[in-house]
């Protein structure tokens, strides 16, 4: 304090600057210090964690040569990549059709399969896998029943117990991904190429082959990756399959090096590929989505006019139903069945109804209520964190208020490249342990969910500013407010509407959140997501068809009021980013 | 002499219950100011601890955080809890011994002897002879079946039937490294009939599970015609209406005997006691009949359709064995059917 104070006095030439950004910068220093708090270290720590010994913490390689060590543990790997691929392929088989009917052709109803969509990606997939086991069950399933019924055969042709139908269940709710993608980059394609094409005597399907879908390719090829990497970090789709079905994948195998005994470490050395190869793929499809910069999509001109189909438009519409009805409809038929059954195998018999699973999951259950409870109390206060934090950073970072505010921008959005079930681990080793001692407490919760949709709030963010003219906030300094107050005063409230969007972006997902949280719950922290899980182990399925219901319910009023305050799409937008 | 001596025990069963009672009620007293307590439980079904759990907070008012899962995952999560220094379970009941043993030998419990361990049924007195952990719930893993698809003349008869092709695609089991009565049941089968077993087992492609308690999903929804189940999950849901039966096998059923103990450490430690104290009562084996759970307490009748235990040609492996023999068996478990 004392060599402070002179320092201070020896530099006359801006002293009244210094004064007026002395509360700022504090504010400043704030977030950049919650940003390492909440992405740096524990990505450090995971990394340092897997090169440690477990009691004495010294340097060491055993956890790699445990974690690869057996055939078992690589299998689990290979798997997983495999089940990336088939997953992103098949969901690319679903979405791209689908967007190229809806963006650029008259295909009816093109605004029913929009919504379809959006309800097939406010499924969590954890409640798509259940209502899949219903349906495809090897002997119970209702598909196989109908087709026995049908056929008269001994045995139906579905199993969802596989590697196939694990894949198949993925991609029907991941393939929105793809579908955002690809309609946003073909409603810039101009008409005026493929008339070209058309002019030069290319029908309608080669023209899509040869003009459309090449300037959609790269859109395609993000959405694809992104599918494949949701397909790979996934947790929840795979314990409920994979274990009937035989076989491992990492997130299960990572499930199980937190079992008896707890390994971190072994769990941390495990994590790395997924983590290398997720920062990979997103280093590569940013790079794709970069290139997109064909001439088509140099702006708003030329004309678009939807392609006329004819009798193929209600062909194409069909698909759009098929792929709804596998993702939607008889998904949703089914868990509703079950969740009023006694037994959901005995059908839609009368004597089969009741409220009992309702009552039991709302009333009896000591947890269950308390779970859904939580489930919005934490993703609450995680949404709030993330948008006024992110709200803060976008802020520095437009207006360049301190050197390096990129990195802080880049800090945001890097999470992004974390699949939730390292991100947990990483949390789990760095604030579970004393000195934090977080374990079991609902802030490690909350500040793993704000840090895994920080990327969400900064995109949002950003735009949101970079809207703003600076001008306004300008009048406030020159009428002698301070930063902050032009932030409170000006920026905020014309920003609300993005806000609420941005909160709502965050809040909804973060409700139903599984693969981070399966880490870091305690017995009084669990989540409405953990719940469900644990309810999948005796094979509960009514009750738990049950509380997934209410918790889909739940969140429809909440769309409803982003859709007020954004437009239709909103949902659809996240992660177009 | 003799009759001085039968003089002092018959005083000694007077007044026994008396002091017991006084206890109880003291200790109910303390345990109130507590309010609450955890519990880890992989005994019931969610229902049946939910019951056990509702039936203790209507006795005395203090409130059960039941916490159900699988035994596996229990232990993971309480070996969690330890790791990181939190004391947030109070009382620990597993299905598998073995996790006892050593939590044990890590100084990780309480020691208390329940005022009502005197009355239960002899044969579950003294699990420890320390006193550590005690008895708490009985029950059998047996041969089940779906009676809607499956004849009794046709239903397994003993173990190695499940083997037989006729079931091929049409057996279910739950999974070793989550359940602790799967967990018993694997390891007695590799001591009768070796680790071949389940190589065969493999061959008929059983359905694999978590729980124990899956099975009778798998064969109440008809995924599956026959399993290696819990009698009491599974007569329970037979009771309610639903095409399933026990067959109890031949060469014998699977008999866990599943305790329960007190935390080191517990933040409510006569809220803790009490409930120890409330698993031996009356009421509680009510509940554990009604869930058809083997009751503790010779008072209460087996329940309905179950057959007494004196009945039941049973096998159970030593408390060494389940100790050192349940981890080697998930490994193995895990190497011969993929997971």
């Amino acid at each position: 304090m004392a060599i402070a104070a002179p320092a201070i006095d020896t530099a006359p030439p801006r002293p009244r600057r210094a004064a007026n950004f002395d509360s700022t910068w504090i504010l400043w220093i704030a977030i950049i210090a919650v940003l390492l708090f909440l992405v740096v270290s524990p990505f450090v720590y995971l990394v340092v964690t897997s090169f440690q010994a477990e009691d004495t913490g010294v340097f060491t390689l055993m956890n790699y040569a445990t974690a690869y060590g057996r055939a078992r543990y690589i299998d689990a790997l290979l798997n997983s990549l495999k089940l990336g691929a088939a997953a992103a392929a098949l969901a690319g088989l679903f979405a791209v059709p689908l967007a190229w009917a809806v963006a650029r052709t008259d295909m009816p109803a093109p605004g029913l399969t929009r919504m379809l969509v959006l309800a097939t990606f406010i499924t969590p997939p954890y409640t798509g896998a259940v209502a899949w086991i219903l349906l495809a069950g090897p002997n119970a399933g209702w598909l196989n029943r109908f087709y026995m019924l049908a056929t008269g055969a001994e045995a139906g042709p579905f199993n969802i117990y596989s590697f196939t139908g694990l894949a198949i269940v993925i991609a029907l709710y991941s393939f929105p991904y793809i579908f955002i993608f690809t309609t946003a980059a073909l409603e810039l394609v101009s008409s005026e190429m493929e008339d070209a094409a058309n002019i030069l005597g290319a029908g309608p399907w080669r023209t899509m082959r040869r003009v459309t879908l090449p300037l959609a390719l790269p859109a395609i090829l993000g959405g694809l990756i992104i599918c494949f990497l949701e397909a790979i970090a996934l947790f929840g789709s795979p314990a409920m399959i994979a274990i009937p079905a035989r076989f491992n994948v990492v997130t299960t195998q990572l499930f199980q090096f937190f079992g008896n005994p707890v390994r971190v470490e072994v769990a941390a050395a495990y994590a790395m590929p997924l983590l290398g190869v997720t920062v990979l793929l997103v280093l590569v499809q940013r790079l794709i989505t970069r290139r997109k910069g064909f001439v088509a999509l140099t702006g708003k001109g030329g004309e678009r006019r939807p392609i006329l189909l004819g009798r193929w438009r209600w062909a194409m519409f069909g698909y759009a139903m098929i792929v709804a009805s596998l993702a939607v409809f008889l998904p949703y038929i089914f868990l509703v069945q079950s969740a009023f059954a006694k037994a959901w195998g005995r059908g839609f018999a009368l004597d089969n109804v009741s409220l009992d699973n309702f009552r039991f999951v709302l009333f009896e259950h000591a947890t269950a209520a308390q779970s859904v409870i939580n489930s919005f109390l934490y993703a609450g206060a995680s949404a709030t964190i993330a948008v006024f934090l992110t709200l803060g950073v976008a802020y520095i970072a437009a207006r360049r208020l301190v050197p390096f505010g990129g990195v802080l921008g880049f800090l945001c959005v890097a999470p992004f490249v974390i699949p939730g079930v390292v991100l947990a681990i990483g949390f789990y080793a760095a604030y579970a342990p004393p000195t934090l001692a977080l374990y079991g407490t609902a802030l490690i919760l909350i500040l793993a969910f704000t840090t895994r949709f920080l990327p969400v709030g900064y995109v949002n963010a950003s735009a949101a500013i970079r809207s703003l003219n600076p001008e306004m906030e300008e009048a406030v300094r020159v009428l002698g407010g301070s930063r902050l107050t032009a932030l409170r005063r000006v920026v905020a409230p014309l920003l609300k509407r993005n806000l609420l969007g941005a909160w709502l972006l965050i809040f909804i997902p973060a409700t139903r959140e599984l693969s981070s949280a399966i880490f870091l719950y305690g017995p009084s922290t669990k989540v409405a997501s953990v719940m469900i899980f644990d309810m999948s182990e005796e094979g509960n399925f009514e009750r738990l068809a049950a509380l997934a219901l209410i918790l889909q319910v739940l969140t429809l009023p909440l769309l409803w009021i982003g859709q007020k305050a954004l437009g239709r799409d909103f949902m659809l937008r996240r992660n177009a980013t | 002499m003799k009759r001085l001596g039968s003089l002092a025990v018959l005083c000694v069963l007077a007044l026994a219950p008396v002091a017991a009672r006084a206890d109880i009620a003291k200790l109910a007293e303390d345990a109130k100011k507590e309010g609450e307590l955890t519990w880890y439980i992989a005994h019931y079904t969610s229902e049946g601890a939910e019951d056990l759990g509702r039936g203790f907070t209507e006795m005395y008012g203090i409130k059960v955080n039941v916490v159900r899962t699988t035994a596996q995952v229990a232990y993971q999560r309480l070996l969690q809890d330890l790791k990181n220094n939190q004391t947030i379970c109070d009382v620990f009941s597993s299905t598998d011994v073995g996790h006892y043993v050593r939590l044990k030998a890590q100084g990780r419990f309480d020691k208390y002897l329940p005022e009502n361990a005197a009355k239960i049924v002899p044969a579950f007195r003294n699990v420890d002879p320390d006193g550590f952990y005690h008895a708490t719930s009985a029950g059998l893993v047996t041969l089940t079946y779906n009676t809607a698809k499956v004849k009794p003349e046709e239903a397994p008869k003993k173990w190695e039937d499940l083997l037989d092709i006729k079931w091929k695609g049409k057996v279910s089991t739950g999974h070793p490294g989550f359940s602790g009565y799967v967990g018993t049941w694997v390891l007695t089968m590799k001591k009768l009939y070796g680790w071949q077993y389940f190589e065969k087992l493999e061959k008929n492609k059983p359905q694999i599970g978590r729980s124990i308690n899956d099975t009778v999903t798998a064969l109440n929804a008809g995924e599956r015609q026959v399993a290696a189940g819990a009698d009491g999950s599974t007569l329970f849901s037979a009771a309610r209406g639903n095409p399933l039966a026990v067959s109890y096998p031949t060469d014998g059923a699977v008999l866990i005997i599943a305790p329960s103990a007190i935390m080191k450490g517990t933040k409510h430690p006569n809220a803790a006691k009490l409930f120890m104290e409330y698993l031996y009562s009356v009421e509680a084996a009510k509940i554990n009949a009604k869930h058809f759970g083997i009751p503790l307490r010779p008072e209460v009748p087996a329940p309905p359709g179950a057959k007494p235990i004196s009945e039941v040609k049973t096998v159970r492996p030593t408390v060494e064995e389940i100790s050192k023999g349940i981890p080697e068996v998930i490994e193995q478990w895990r190497d011969t059917f993929g997971n």
